[in-house]
C-alpha cells in the first residue's frame, strides 16, 4: 500500500531546521531518507517553498482569481511530503515519527487511492 | 522501440535457463542475475536485426558469461591499482571468454529459481520483483512500470533481495523435503500476488499492469509442467485462468466495474474457462484437496452457469464449507455468507458474518461493511443498507470500488 505523509510546518519548526540545531535535524532526515531509499519503501518527495511564495487560486462563478499569499493564515502549513509504499500502515506510521519536524508539528499519514478494483 | 513480441516470449522463457546454468558454474546469484539481464537486453537488440542464433541458448549463456568475466576483470582491475599484490593477478582461465556455443542445459531451473527468489528471509515485495526479474526475464523498468513505482525505487528492491540472498548465503539448491511444501505455499502465494496486480488493474494508466497476468499464468504453467502431480499448483493455474476468462467483463471502458451477477457472459474467454474447469476437475479428482483447487472449483461453478441466475449456489455453498474447514479466515466467511444468501436467503448470510463484528482483522476493513450492506439489501432493509454500503465507500481505496460503493448507496437513497 502506498501511502502520502504529509509533513506540516510553521514559522518555529521551519526556523529550527536552520538555527543551531539545524544540522543534527538534517542528518536525521537524511538517515530516514537513505533507509527509505535502500529498501526500496520511497516512491517519491519533496519540500515545498515557504509558504509567503504560494498563489491560491479559486474560479468563483466562472471568475478566475489569482491572489498572492496563502489562503488563510493557517498556523501550520503544509511544508513538503514523502511518498511510501510499506507492508504494513504501522511501518508507515513509523516512518512518521521518526521524522524529526514531528517533534514540532504534525506529519499525517495518509493511504493513497488506489485505481485496481477487486473482483465484486 | 518494442521488440518482436516473438523474440521477448523466447527471451522471458529462455532467461532462468541461462541463469541456472551460471548460477551452477560461479555461484555468485547476483552477479550472474545482472550478467543474464545484460544479454537478454542485447539479444532483444541484436536479434529482430540479425537474426535468432541457432542456438539462442548458447549465444545468451556465451554472451552472459563474457559480461561477467568483464565484470570481474574490472574489478580486479580496480583491486590492483589498489593493492601492490596485483602482480599476483594473473589472467587465469576464469576469465577467459567462453568459445562459440555454449551445450544447453539439460535440468530446467525455473523451480530452483523460484524457490530463491521466493525465499522466507526476502520482504513480499522483494520476492515479487525478484522473481519477475530473475525468473520471469522483465527488466526493472517495466516491473516498474507495472507496479506504478519508480524505476530507481524497484532497482533497490531487486538490489536488495539479491544483498539480503548473498548475506544469509541461501544456496542453488532445492530446499530440503522436509521444507519443501511449506516453500512451495510461498512460491504459489507469490505467482497469485503478481497475478492479482494484474487483474485488479482497471483502466487507463494502469492497463499495462495487464502484462501481469499472462507472466503470472506463464510462470505457473511452467510449475505445473514441473509438478504435474501437485493438485495446489494445478489449482492455482485453473484459478488464474477461471479468473482470466472474465476479465473483458469485469469492467466497463470507463473503467467502473461490473460485478459477476452483472457480468456479459459472452465478453467471457471460452477456452479460458474450459481450459480451466477441465485442469480443475481433474485435480480435484486425484489429488490431495487444498484452498487453490477449492477457490478454482468455486470460479467453475461460476464460469460454468450461462447466466447468473443458472448460479449452482448450494454447489458455491458446499465448496466454502470445505473452504472454511481447511482454511478459514474473514473473507473466505465474507464469500460464504453471501453464498448462503443465495440458497437460505438474506438473514442466514447475516448470522455468518455476526462473528465477524469481534474479529480484529475486520476492524479497519472495508468488505464487512460493503457484504452486509448487500444482505440488508437483498433482505430489504434499504437505509440500513445505504448507511453500511456508505461506511464502506468511505473506507475503501479502492477508487474504481469507492464509485461502486457509492452508486450502491445512491441508488437506495
Amino acid at each position: 500500500m502506498k501511502y502520502m505523509l504529509l509533513i506540516y510546518d510553521n514559522a518555529q519548526s521551519r526556523e529550527a531546521f536552520f538555527g543551531p540545531d539545524g544540522e543534527a535535524l538534517m542528518a536525521e532526515v537524511n538517515a530516514v531518507m537513505k533507509e527509505l531509499t535502500e529498501s526500496g519503501e520511497l516512491v517519491g518527495g519533496e519540500a515545498l517553498a515557504d509558504p509567503s511564495n504560494t498563489r491560491t487560486v479559486r474560479v468563483l462563478d466562472g471568475v478566475p482569481a489569482v491572489t498572492d499569499g496563502p489562503f488563510v493564515e493557517a498556523k501550520e502549513h503544509l511544508g513538503g511530503y514523502l511518498m511510501v509504499e510499506c507492508e504494513t500502515p504501522e511501518r508507515a506510521a513509523d516512518i512518521a515519527v521518526r521524522w524529526p519536524s514531528a517533534r514540532f508539528t504534525p506529519l499525517e499519514v495518509r493511504p493513497i487511492m488506489d485505481q485496481s478494483g477487486p473482483e465484486l | 522501440m518494442r521488440t518482436d513480441a516473438r523474440i521477448e516470449d523466447l527471451l522471458r522463457r529462455l532467461a532462468p535457463q541461462v541463469l541456472g546454468v551460471l548460477v551452477r558454474r560461479h555461484g555468485q546469484f547476483d552477479a550472474c542475475e545482472d550478467a543474464v539481464q545484460e544479454a537478454l537486453l542485447a539479444a532483444a537488440l541484436q536479434w529482430p536485426e540479425e537474426g535468432v542464433p541457432e542456438s539462442p541458448t548458447g549465444w545468451l549463456i556465451t554472451v552472459a558469461s563474457r559480461r561477467l568475466t568483464d565484470q570481474w576483470r574490472s574489478e580486479h582491475a580496480r583491486r590492483a591499482r589498489e593493492d601492490t599484490a596485483a602482480s599476483l593477478v594473473t589472467r587465469d582461465e576464469a576469465f577467459a571468454p567462453p568459445a562459440g556455443d555454449e551445450p544447453v542445459p539439460e535440468e530446467d531451473d525455473t523451480l530452483t529459481l523460484l524457490f530463491l527468489c521466493c525465499h522466507p528471509a526476502l520482504s513480499p515485495a522483494s520476492q515479487l520483483a525478484l522473481t519477475l526479474r530473475a525468473v520471469g526475464g522483465l527488466t526493472t523498468a517495466e516491473i516498474a512500470r507495472a507496479f506504478l513505482v519508480p524505476e530507481g525505487t524497484m532497482a533497490q528492491r531487486i538490489s536488495r533481495a539479491k544483498q539480503r540472498i548473498k548475506a544469509t548465503g541461501i544456496g542453488f539448491d532445492l530446499p530440503p523435503e522436509p521444507e519443501r511444501a511449506e516453500r512451495l505455499r510461498v512460491v504459489l502465494h507469490v505467482l497469485y500476488l503478481i497475478f492479482n496486480e494484474g487483474y485488479t488493474a482497471t483502466a487507463g494508466p494502469h492497463l499495462q499492469r495487464s502484462e501481469l497476468t499472462a507472466e503470472a499464468i506463464r510462470l505457473t504453467r511452467a510449475v505445473h509442467g514441473l509438478l504435474p502431480d501437485d493438485g495446489e499448483v494445478a489449482g492455482l493455474l485453473a484459478l488464474m485462468l477461471l479468473t482470466e476468462a472474465r476479465r473483458a467483463a469485469r469492467t466497463r471502458p470507463d473503467g467502473a466495474l461490473v460485478p459477476l451477477a452483472e457480468q456479459n457472459r459472452d465478453r467471457w474467454t471460452a477456452e479460458l474457462v474450459d481450459e480451466g474447469a477441465a485442469l480443475v476437475a481433474d485435480t480435484l479428482a486425484r489429488a490431495p484437496i487444498g484452498p487453490y483447487q477449492l477457490q478454482a472449483a468455486i470460479a467453475a461453478v461460476h464460469d460454468e452457469a450461462r447466466r447468473a441466475e443458472d448460479t449452482d449456489w448450494r454447489q458455491i455453498v458446499a465448496l466454502y464449507e470445505l473452504l472454511e474447514r481447511i482454511s478459514s479466515n474473514p473473507i473466505v466467511t465474507l464469500n460464504h455468507a453471501v453464498a448462503v444468501a443465495m440458497v437460505h436467503g438474506p438473514e442466514a448470510g447475516l448470522e455468518l458474518l455476526a462473528p465477524l463484528d469481534a474479529d480484529e482483522r475486520m476492524a479497519t476493513n472495508h468488505r464487512l461493511d460493503a457484504v452486509r450492506a448487500h444482505l440488508l439489501e437483498l433482505a430489504g432493509d434499504r437505509e440500513g443498507a445505504r448507511e453500511r454500503y456508505r461506511r464502506a465507500a468511505r473506507r475503501t481505496t479502492s477508487l474504481p470500488e469507492q464509485r461502486y460503493l457509492e452508486a450502491k448507496a445512491s441508488r437506495l437513497g
